[in-house]
């Protein structure tokens, strides 16, 4: 079996489009001062947020199937040991674990697509959780998507609970409030296995939290997370301390959410000559 | 009877006008519709989706670009999501230009939650009349307006099964889906 699969060989029937990254955020439309001004959490009462969670639960579907395929590959991909491009047989029992959950949490999410009224395959598929998978380093792998990808994951459930609860739904919220309490122990594997492996190497330990970071600030979805109430999806703080998060760590993630608002915003306002 | 689109050329997406114009006629076949010229009026600035009746005379619809835009291919229009978006609010125009249906003026404001009664009493219709239209879906947003409950549930049913519905009767279901009255003045 190959070590390191391409983005482009994993399987999907017909039912999933795929599209890339670039392409999103080539779009130079962008929602109305009014739009903008209000609140962009999710309500109950507005028909528009019922359509943003359905699109937002399907790609938690999708993310579950990557952090899944990612996972999985992790325990094939690197021979057991502790060089740079080995991983301790430890971790890869918990990337084993991770697996089990991520498919328990992919079987959650079908339901709660079916639940919500969308069809599998209806929204396109990004790629980009599998993509930070395929990096050459183990610890690199942990921080780009346990830290950072399951990190926002995190932030995603939170506020997706919420909108359940707010809501009266008792199948979204508690769904959402079980694969919350996986995410928080996936987030503090990254946060653990980071810390055991770079105890005594700090440049492979800047380089991880580096590429964390870089993955951090795309993943805003430019100021899409952010640290405030009227943010559709809000940093979790409570959560991400206990998956190992320190305050200053919290706050230079909603500092770099901040800068991908403020850098989003430039580019709409650019295209607009 | 005309139906036009503006703009007749798009920049920030790769919508086709024709193609808009292609739906409305076919909506206006198969649904029915009154004999009356119809202006689809797109704001293709922004992605989001609301869709809105600003006149009856003429007919004129206005749309944000995500209302139609194929949620599998950013910037592309979805002639089967183009049909639903503007198929119920041309039927919701249709109710208003029937006087026997009883609607109030254009610009009266909704009693809270009619508009989704109508929205469901509508997309029903469309589905009805052939197009594809998922029932689980607007169950879903009618639950998050009204809750998840039996009783809500049963109004929801009333508006998908109903026929010949009058404004009045929209009223009354979207109060009886609630067990609390003073939800719809939110």
């Amino acid at each position: 079996m190959k070590r390191i699969l391409p983005v482009e060989e994993l399987a999907r029937d017909e039912r999933f489009v795929r599209v890339d990254l670039l392409s999103r955020m080539a779009d130079a439309r962008k929602p109305s001062d009014e739009d903008r001004k209000g609140s962009q959490a999710m309500r109950p009462d507005d028909a528009a947020s019922s359509d943003g969670a359905r699109a937002l639960m399907h790609g938690i579907f999708m993310g579950e199937i990557q952090a899944l395929e990612g996972a999985g590959r992790t325990c094939w991909d690197f021979d057991i040991g502790t060089a740079h491009d080995e991983a301790p047989f430890e971790l890869k029992l918990d990337m084993a674990r991770q697996c089990w959950d991520e498919a328990r949490h992919v079987e959650i999410s079908v339901k709660l697509n079916e639940w919500m009224g969308t069809e599998i395959g209806e929204f396109s598929e990004s790629t980009f959780l599998y993509e930070a998978a395929c990096n050459p380093d183990p610890v690199l792998r942990l921080t780009g998507v346990n830290r950072a990808l399951e990190g926002l994951a995190i932030d995603i459930f939170s506020s997706m609970r919420s909108f359940g609860q707010l809501a009266g739904d008792p199948v979204l919220e508690f769904c959402e409030d079980w694969m919350l309490a996986d995410e928080v122990t996936h987030v503090k594997m990254g946060s653990d296995w980071l810390r055991r492996i770079t105890a005594d190497d700090p440049e492979r330990r800047k380089n991880a939290l580096e590429f964390q970071k870089i993955v951090d600030k795309l993943f805003s979805l430019g100021g899409f997370r952010g640290d405030d109430d009227e943010s559709p999806i809000k940093l979790a703080r409570r959560f991400r301390e206990l998956a190992g998060f320190d305050q200053a760590e919290i706050d230079e993630i909603a500092d770099l959410a901040h800068q991908a608002l403020e850098e989003a915003e430039a580019r709409r306002a650019a295209s607009y000559g | 009877m005309s139906t036009t689109v503006t703009p007749e050329s798009f920049a920030m997406v790769d919508f086709d006008a024709a193609r808009i114009v292609d739906v409305v006629e076919h909506l206006r076949g198969r649904l029915q519709l009154p004999d009356v010229d119809i202006c689809i009026e797109v704001d293709e600035t922004t992605p989001m989706g609301r869709v809105r009746l600003a006149r009856l005379d003429p007919l004129t619809v206005r749309v944000e670009s995500g209302a139609l835009e194929d949620p599998k291919a950013p910037r592309q229009l979805s002639e089967p999501g183009a049909a639903e978006a503007l198929g119920r609010l041309l039927l919701a125009a249709a109710d208003r230009l029937d006087p026997a249906f009883g609607a109030p003026a254009l610009d009266a404001e909704l009693p809270g939650g009619v508009a989704m009664a109508w929205d469901v009493y509508g997309v029903a219709r469309l589905g009805r009349a052939g197009y594809g239209v998922s029932q689980q879906r607007r169950r879903y947003h009618f639950r998050n307006r009204f809750g998840f409950t039996d009783r809500a549930d049963r109004a929801f049913d009333r508006l998908w099964d109903g026929d010949d519905l009058r404004y009045e009767d929209l009223v009354a279901i979207a109060a009886d889906a609630v067990s609390d009255e003073s939800a719809l003045t939110t």
